[in-house]
């Protein structure tokens, strides 16, 4: 091995066994580093959970069909005609005996109460046909049944019923004078339909006061392709004035609005904390150099060049940085991931997501971590690779 | 010559414990210092030397026995009175100088003077006046690090007498110096001395040094043994 | 020269070292500063809302309809002083995506219930009463989109479709409200109900909410009782809370957004924390034998104590008011693009005060422990003469 390098790995060395003589101000670079890799991991995963919960609801076998212009289900209206218009189009598949598979259904806010906070939440309710659970991709009831057509029976999503008061198994739940029994938990993949209640659609229609409404249809496509059919048809009948899209879209327009709110609010908190970060790392990197200029002083006086004492800094801060990093992603991993949490989403109704880190999240964590300790070791590794030899002896750092 | 005395010694001990081991300082010392006189303390080390100069300054306190300065007790004195009995009594020369760096020649004579309640006039005609004594009032504005030995050491003898303390207690003051340099700080303790009245202890470990003192008082397992001198 | 220079010299004997430990603050009370301004505005709804104010809608969710039978029932209780309705449009202008807060509103009583929110003067408000189409648009909102009264403005609405088919209704500006408080948010738009009802296709006779003054505060609570009352077991049951309940519970629809703000603030404070508190240790160590040197002098010890806290104090302070001082300017460059979404944000007095207490208590806990350190320390052994 050339003697540069050899001379850098030995500075390096020191530098980092160095470290726990300066044992606290090392440690509050580590510690200011972990929190910033929290905050904007945290804040991703956040992003990325809620991301997940809503695109991935979405299945591109199914297309949704709302009112020209609606940008949400709760916006949109669909007449009985319009519906029975859809189930003749081209590119609705059809069932063993023939029937068109496609769900027209009502959705509706209801109140109910947020276990954590104890405060008001509004919670979907939708009344949905015979096709509407198939209609939807991942679907199983896990506790209890079914509701029974015809009845005040409804069924509620897993994770609505974690975050939610009183719709347990056999509860009764009253939205202003109608009541309502759960029969039934059902699962849907953590998708935003978990976050629904589900009740039978010509109940809910009348008890509602809306006899002959409906708000969407959800139509199971003979093929992903056949949606470009299907909304050629939708757009060329002036009686049908609504928007066919695959639920995939659907979702990703729901979804990215709050998601680009939430990194635009995290990356900004990272990086301000970062700067704050990074003047830390370089109070500990400058104090690091200081302290050990009669030990750089005579490694240079022995004959070891300024280069070693360069990267050997710079080495140093790159390792606090990397151990702040690490600790940083192993926290919010141990604290955020999994978490649920609960917010608004695009039907002014609450989604139920969950906190999700990733690998790609933690690399952008290491990333900037990394970056902070290479600024942080930069100057200071300057310093210490053009130290005065003679001043470095006599201790003046 | 029948003098005042300055500070007394009575029956003082001094003992501290380190590991179990009871070491003794002092054992019933006694001594007298005449105000205005100029006493040079020699001895090996080991000899309680410093821990003299600190009692004799109140930044120790003995085990037992009094210490009088001019017919006052300090030893039973607290923090905070000790403290007070210093600024307006003593001034302190260090072999190290000690002077803050970032502050200025004038600005380090200054600092005895803002433990006193005089306004920022007076305080600057009294820096004035010290540096005057130590001949550097030409270096008023410069920092210890542009000065030399000699130079820091003036400085540091001038804050030690801008308060016009009776006492002037110095721990080896040339012990950093050339022999020139030496000798004019020296000369300028012999002045505070004969000139403005000062009492002047001095230790130190060069007899050159103790020349320019009227007493030497040899101190030896904390026992004292006098030799007189010719002013 | 004085204790405070001396403090000062202190500080910077190492400028780098004192200018990364003020970066640190600064960027720490600059979050601080523009994330309490976020926090404030975002909960100003709650502040706004008066006292006697309620809201009455419908018991199932606030998005369900209440006849519009319900206004005049609710006129003649006792107790109650003002009235009006007011329907959620779902309005946007010109794209879907440029989605606008836009009422259709009872238009004499609305202006008069709200009128310690949004001033007009008689001559507009006359105008809103009389003319058919007319539109009153806040501030903001004119400014985003460079609206001036007498513009005909269409706005779609993401819901409700028009009799002819179309979603847009033709809107008249007849006036640009003016807030009467720099907190209030001005990003909206209200028009005629009359024009609204008579050309919408469905949910005719429908309103979406009832507000509400009574006659004093005191009284909130049975009057709220009665109007619920008087509509229960009937098909459109009534909930009615006052503005500010209503408000705070929409916002914690969103999440525990302070629990966040606080979290974010937390961790930047500990980060000063842990680098000043060290550095500050540091330094101070440092100088040991100069705090002895200064005791020899005859500093008594509550004032070596003052000199190394006035240090810690000073640094907080120096890092700190810069930060605020761009929490301003950043909430004020930031005000109108977020005003959507946070309106009125602004770094208001409280916020400035808090920051201050912080600076200060910052200030002596990173510097209390050397401080008593140096206050403490034996004169023999800080000058290595034991």
């Amino acid at each position: 091995m050339p003697p540069i390098l050899l001379q850098t790995a030995a500075v390096t060395k020191i530098n980092v066994k160095s470290i726990p003589q300066r044992f606290w101000l090392s440690l509050s670079t580590v510690v200011a580093v972990a929190l910033v890799v929290m905050v904007l991991l945290a804040f991703l995963a956040m992003a990325n959970g809620f991301q997940r919960t809503i695109a991935g609801s979405g299945s591109d076998e199914i297309a949704i069909v709302l009112r020209a212009g609606s940008q949400a289900e709760i916006n949109s209206g669909i007449t009985r005609e319009q519906v029975r218009l859809i189930e003749e189009a081209p590119g609705v598949a059809r069932s063993a005996e023939g029937r068109p598979l496609v769900s027209a259904e009502l959705y509706l806010v209801v109140d109910g109460v947020k276990r954590a906070t104890q405060t008001k939440a509004n919670l979907p309710l939708r009344g949905i046909g015979p096709e509407g659970a198939a209609l939807r991709k991942g679907i199983s009831i896990v506790q209890g049944r079914m509701f029974t057509p015809g009845t005040n029976e409804i069924v509620v999503g897993k994770s609505l019923l974690k975050e939610f008061e009183g719709f347990e198994l056999g509860q009764t739940a009253s939205f202003a004078t109608t009541r309502w029994t759960v029969v039934g938990v059902f699962e849907a993949g953590g998708s935003v339909f978990e976050s629904e209640i589900w009740g039978d659609l010509p109940v809910i229609q009348s008890l509602f006061n809306r006899n002959n409404v409906f708000q969407t249809a959800r139509v199971r496509l003979t093929s992903p392709a056949a949606l470009a059919q299907l909304k050629q048809y939708v757009e060329n009948d002036p009686r049908l004035k609504l928007d066919a899209k695959s639920e995939v879209e659907y979702f990703a327009d729901q979804a990215s609005q709050t998601t680009d709110l939430i990194q635009k609010l995290g990356w900004p908190l990272a990086i301000a904390m970062a700067f704050g970060a990074l003047a830390g790392a370089l109070n500990t990197m400058y104090s690091s150099v200081a302290s050990r200029a009669t030990e750089i002083a005579t490694l240079r006086a022995i004959g070891f060049g300024g280069f070693p004492a360069f990267i050997g800094t710079l080495a140093e801060s790159l390792v606090l940085a990397a151990i702040g990093g690490a600790v940083g992603a192993i926290a919010t991993w141990l604290i955020f991931d999994g978490i649920t949490a609960s917010t608004l989403g695009g039907s002014f109704t609450q989604v139920v997501f969950s906190f999700q880190l990733s690998p790609e999240l933690v690399a952008q964590g290491v990333v900037l971590a990394l970056i902070v300790g290479l600024i942080g070791g930069l100057f200071p590794a300057f310093r210490a690779a053009r130290l005065p030899i003679i001043a470095g002896l006599q201790g003046i750092g | 010559m029948a003098t005042k005395a300055l500070i007394e010694l009575v029956d003082v001990s001094k003992r501290f414990t380190k590991a179990r081991e009871t070491i003794t300082i002092f054992d019933h010392l006694s001594m007298t210092i005449a105000e205005g006189d100029f006493i040079a303390i020699m001895g090996p080390s080991g000899s309680g030397k410093t821990t003299l100069l600190n009692l004799l300054g109140g930044i120790d306190t003995p085990t037992s026995g009094e210490i009088r300065f001019a017919g006052q007790r300090i030893d039973g004195l607290n923090e905070a009175e000790l403290a007070r009995w210093r600024a307006a009594n003593v001034g302190f020369v260090f072999q190290f100088y000690n002077l803050m760096p970032m502050l200025t020649a004038q600005q380090n004579v200054e600092l005895p003077l803002l433990l006193t309640k005089l306004n920022s006039g007076q305080r600057r005609q009294h820096v004035e006046t010290a540096l005057k004594i130590v001949n550097l009032a030409d270096r008023a504005k410069h920092y210890p690090r542009e000065m030399s030995g000699g130079q820091q050491q003036r400085v540091a003898i001038a804050r030690a007498v801008v308060s016009d303390p009776k006492l002037l207690l110095c721990d080896e003051p040339t012990g950093d110096l050339d022999r020139a340099m030496a000798d004019e700080i020296l000369s300028i303790l012999q002045l505070l001395n004969k000139e403005l009245g000062k009492t002047v202890i001095m230790v130190t470990h060069d007899p050159e040094a103790a020349k320019y003192a009227r007493r030497i008082l040899h101190l030896d397992k904390g026992r004292f043994i006098e030799r007189e001198l010719a002013a | 020269m004085n204790d405070l220079s001396l403090i000062r010299k202190n500080l910077f004997r190492k400028r780098m070292r004192a200018a990364l430990m003020i970066v640190s603050i600064f960027f720490a009370f600059a979050i601080f500063g523009v994330l309490g301004a976020f926090l404030r505005a975002f909960y100003a709804g709650q502040d706004l809302a008066q006292a006697d104010r309620l809201v009455v809608v419908n018991k199932i969710n606030f998005t369900q309809p209440l006849p519009i039978s319900y206004f005049n029932r609710i006129r003649n209780i006792e107790g109650v002083r003002q009235v009006s309705h007011a329907n959620w449009f779902g309005g946007y202008y010109q794209d879907p995506k440029n989605f606008t807060v836009v009422y259709a509103v009872e238009p004499q009583t609305y202006v008069d219930i709200i009128q310690d929110l949004i001033e007009l003067t008689p001559e507009e408000k006359k105008a809103f009463i009389s003319e058919r189409t007319g539109a009153v648009v806040g501030e903001a909102l004119a400014r985003k989109w460079g609206w001036k009264v007498g513009d005909r403005v269409p706005m779609g609405s993401n819901i409700y479709t028009q009799r002819n088919g179309s979603q847009t209704w033709d809107m008249t500006i007849v006036a640009i409200a003016r807030p009467t408080s720099p907190r209030v948010d001005t990003n909206f738009m209200m028009f005629q109900y009359a024009y609204f009802n008579e050309t919408r296709t469905f949910d005719k006779d429908t309103i979406g909410w009832i507000l509400l003054t009574t006659t004093s505060p005191g009284i909130n609570d049975r009057v709220s009782k009665t109007i619920d009352a008087m509509f229960a077991n009937s098909p459109y049951e009534t909930s009615t809370d006052t503005e500010k309940a209503f408000n705070k519970a929409f916002i914690a629809q969103l999440g525990n957004i302070a629990l966040i703000v606080g979290l974010v603030v937390g961790a930047a404070f500990v980060t000063i924390l842990m680098v000043v508190g060290n550095t500050m240790a540091m330094s101070i160590r440092e100088r040991t034998r100069e705090i002895g040197v200064l005791k020899t002098l005859g500093f008594p010890r509550g004032r070596i104590l003052k000199l190394v806290l006035g240090e810690s104090v000073l640094l907080t302070l120096l890092g700190g008011l810069p930060g605020m001082a761009v929490a301003f300017l950043a909430t004020l460059a930031l005000r109108d693009s977020i005003s959507q979404f946070v309106p009125g944000l602004a770094v208001t007095a409280d916020i400035y005060i808090a920051a201050l207490i912080l600076m200060l208590a910052l200030g002596i806990v990173t510097g209390i422990i050397p401080a008593v350190n140096a206050m403490r320390l034996r004169i023999a052994s800080a000058l290595g003469r034991a």
